[in-house]
C-alpha cells in the first residue's frame, strides 16, 4: 500500500477582503516604483523618517478628505476630457472604485454608480 | 517504500481555470498566473501555490495569460474584447487594448517590449508597449478564430494554431506566411519550448512533437483519452498531458511509454504546463481548481515533504485527513 506524501499545509487561498499584491511582501518592497521615490537605497535613517511622517501625514490627510467629502457634491475630473458632478457616498478598501449618487453624465443623471478610480485625474469639492 | 502523488490543490477561481502559464525563474522564485472563465486571472507563488494576488478589470471571461520572464508584468485575453497588461507586483492594469471581438491569446517577447494577441477576429496584432497608443501590426492569414499564437525563434517568428485546423509559422519583419501545417481536426493546444526550439500540439488523443524552425514531426504518441493540454519536461525525458477523462498522464518521451495516471480534477483538464526549474506541473480544470503535482513524487520540494521512516505513521494519518479534506472540499 503506496504512502501518500506528506505536504506541510495547503497552497493559501484568496483573501476575501483584498485583491491581495501584499505592499509588505519582500518583491514589492523591491520592485515597486511608487510616484514618491523613496530614499530606502541609501538608508539614511533620519531620512528615512523625515520621509515617513510626509507618507504618514499625506496618508492621513486623503482619508480625512474621503470622509468630509461623504454625502456632498464633488466634481471628478477624468481621462479624455471628462467632468462629471457627483455626490460621493464611500471608497473601497484598495481605492479602486468610489460609490457615487446622482452622478451627471452628459447623457443623463445615473442615480447610483460606481466610480473607477483609476480613471480620476483628480477631484475637487466645497468644504 | 512506494510513495503515492499528494497534488496539492489551489482554490479560488469559481469557474473553470482555462489557462495558466508560468513565469521564468526571479530572484523571488517563480510565479504561476491563472486564467478562469470567472473574469478573475489570478497570480500565485510557482512552487506552493499560494495566492497572491487578482487581476480586477476584465468583464467577461479570461482566456488566456501570461507572464513576462522576470515575472514583473501580467497580460490577460478576454471575452470582454479587451487584452489587458497588468503590473504583475502591483496588480494594476497599465494598458487595455481594444479589440474587435474576443480575444484568445497573448504573449510577449522575452525582452516584453513587444505583445502578440490573437482571438476570434482571426487576426495577429503586435503592439509595441512602449508605444501603446500606436495602432498594432496585423497579420491576416487564418480563415478561423486562433485559439494560440506564440512568439518563436527569438521572437523573429510567430507560430499560430487556430479552428481552421492549421497551425502557421509567419515572418515578423515581413509578415508573411512561410509554413503551414494542416490537420484533421482542431488542434487543441500548442506549446513552444525555445530551448531545443520544440513544438508541443495536442489533437484529438494525439500529442505531437515538431521541430519549430522546420515544423517537421518528430514523433506522436497516443493517449488514453482526448487530450486538451501537453508539456514537455525542461529536460525533455518527460511530459505530461491532461484531457476529457479529467486524469493527467506522465509519458517517457524517449520510450512514448505511459509511466504514471493521477485522478484528482472533478471536471476535464484544460490546461497542463511543467514549472520553470521542471521539479512541478500545475493543471487547470473545468472543476474550477487548480492542482500542483510533483515530478519526482516523494521529494521535499515547496509544500512537499519527505518523510524519514519511524514518522511515517504519524504523518500518514494526518495526511490522510488532509487528502480527506481536499477530496471534500
Amino acid at each position: 500500500m503506496a504512502t501518500p506524501v506528506s505536504v506541510l499545509r495547503l497552497p493559501k487561498g484568496p483573501d476575501p477582503n483584498s485583491r491581495g499584491f501584499d505592499p509588505n511582501s519582500p518583491r514589492f518592497v523591491a520592485l515597486c516604483r511608487t510616484s514618491i521615490s523613496t530614499s530606502a537605497a541609501e538608508a539614511d535613517a533620519k531620512e528615512l523618517q523625515r520621509e515617513q511622517r510626509a507618507r504618514s501625514a499625506l496618508r492621513e490627510r486623503f482619508l480625512r478628505c474621503l470622509l468630509t467629502m461623504t454625502n456632498k457634491k464633488v466634481q471628478f475630473h477624468m481621462h479624455e476630457k471628462v467632468d462629471v458632478e457627483a455626490t460621493f457616498g464611500a471608497s473601497d478598501i484598495d481605492v479602486l472604485n468610489f460609490q457615487v449618487s446622482d452622478l451627471h453624465t452628459p447623457i443623463g443623471v445615473q442615480k447610483e454608480a460606481l466610480i473607477r478610480c483609476q480613471d480620476v485625474i483628480s477631484f475637487t469639492f466645497d468644504m | 517504500m512506494a510513495m503515492r502523488q499528494t497534488p496539492l490543490t489551489c482554490s479560488g477561481h469559481t469557474r473553470p481555470v482555462v489557462d495558466l502559464a508560468f513565469s521564468g525563474i526571479t530572484p523571488f522564485g517563480y510565479f504561476l498566473i491563472s486564467a478562469c472563465k470567472d473574469g478573475k486571472p489570478m497570480l500565485r507563488q510557482g512552487d506552493t501555490g499560494d495566492w497572491i494576488g487578482t487581476f480586477l478589470g476584465h468583464k467577461g471571461a479570461v482566456w488566456g495569460a501570461t507572464l513576462n520572464t522576470d515575472a514583473t508584468k501580467a497580460a490577460t485575453a478576454a471575452a470582454d474584447f479587451t487584452a489587458k497588461v497588468w503590473d504583475a507586483v502591483s496588480g494594476d492594469e497599465v494598458l487595455s487594448l481594444a479589440h474587435k471581438h474576443i480575444v484568445k491569446s497573448v504573449n510577449f517577447t522575452q525582452d516584453s517590449n513587444c505583445l502578440l494577441t490573437a482571438g476570434n477576429d482571426k487576426l495577429l496584432r503586435i503592439y509595441d508597449l512602449s508605444q501603446p497608443e500606436a495602432p498594432s501590426q496585423e497579420i491576416a492569414g487564418h480563415s478561423a478564430a486562433i485559439k494560440k499564437a506564440l512568439w518563436c525563434n527569438n521572437d523573429k517568428q510567430i507560430l499560430s494554431a487556430a479552428d481552421d485546423k492549421t497551425i502557421r509559422l509567419w515572418d515578423r519583419s515581413s509578415m508573411q506566411e512561410v509554413k503551414m501545417l494542416t490537420f484533421e481536426t482542431s488542434v487543441s493546444s500548442m506549446e513552444y519550448m525555445a530551448d531545443g526550439e520544440l513544438l508541443v500540439i495536442t489533437y484529438g488523443k494525439t500529442i505531437a512533437f515538431y521541430n519549430a524552425l522546420s515544423l517537421e514531426l518528430i514523433k506522436t504518441v497516443e493517449a488514453p483519452a482526448p487530450i486538451n493540454s501537453a508539456s514537455l519536461h525542461p529536460e525533455k525525458d518527460f511530459f505530461v498531458a491532461g484531457g476529457e477523462d479529467f486524469k493527467l498522464y506522465k509519458f517517457d518521451y524517449s520510450t512514448k511509454e505511459e509511466l504514471e495516471s493521477y485522478k484528482g480534477h472533478f471536471g476535464p483538464v484544460h490546461c497542463v504546463r511543467f514549472s520553470p526549474d521542471g521539479e512541478l506541473y500545475a493543471s487547470g480544470s473545468e472543476d474550477g481548481t487548480l492542482r500542483l503535482w510533483q515530478t519526482a513524487v516523494g521529494k521535499t520540494y515547496g509544500l512537499w515533504k519527505c518523510v524519514l521512516p519511524g514518522k511515517s505513521l504519524f504523518v500518514s494519518v494526518y495526511t490522510f485527513c488532509l487528502n480527506k479534506m481536499v477530496y471534500c472540499g
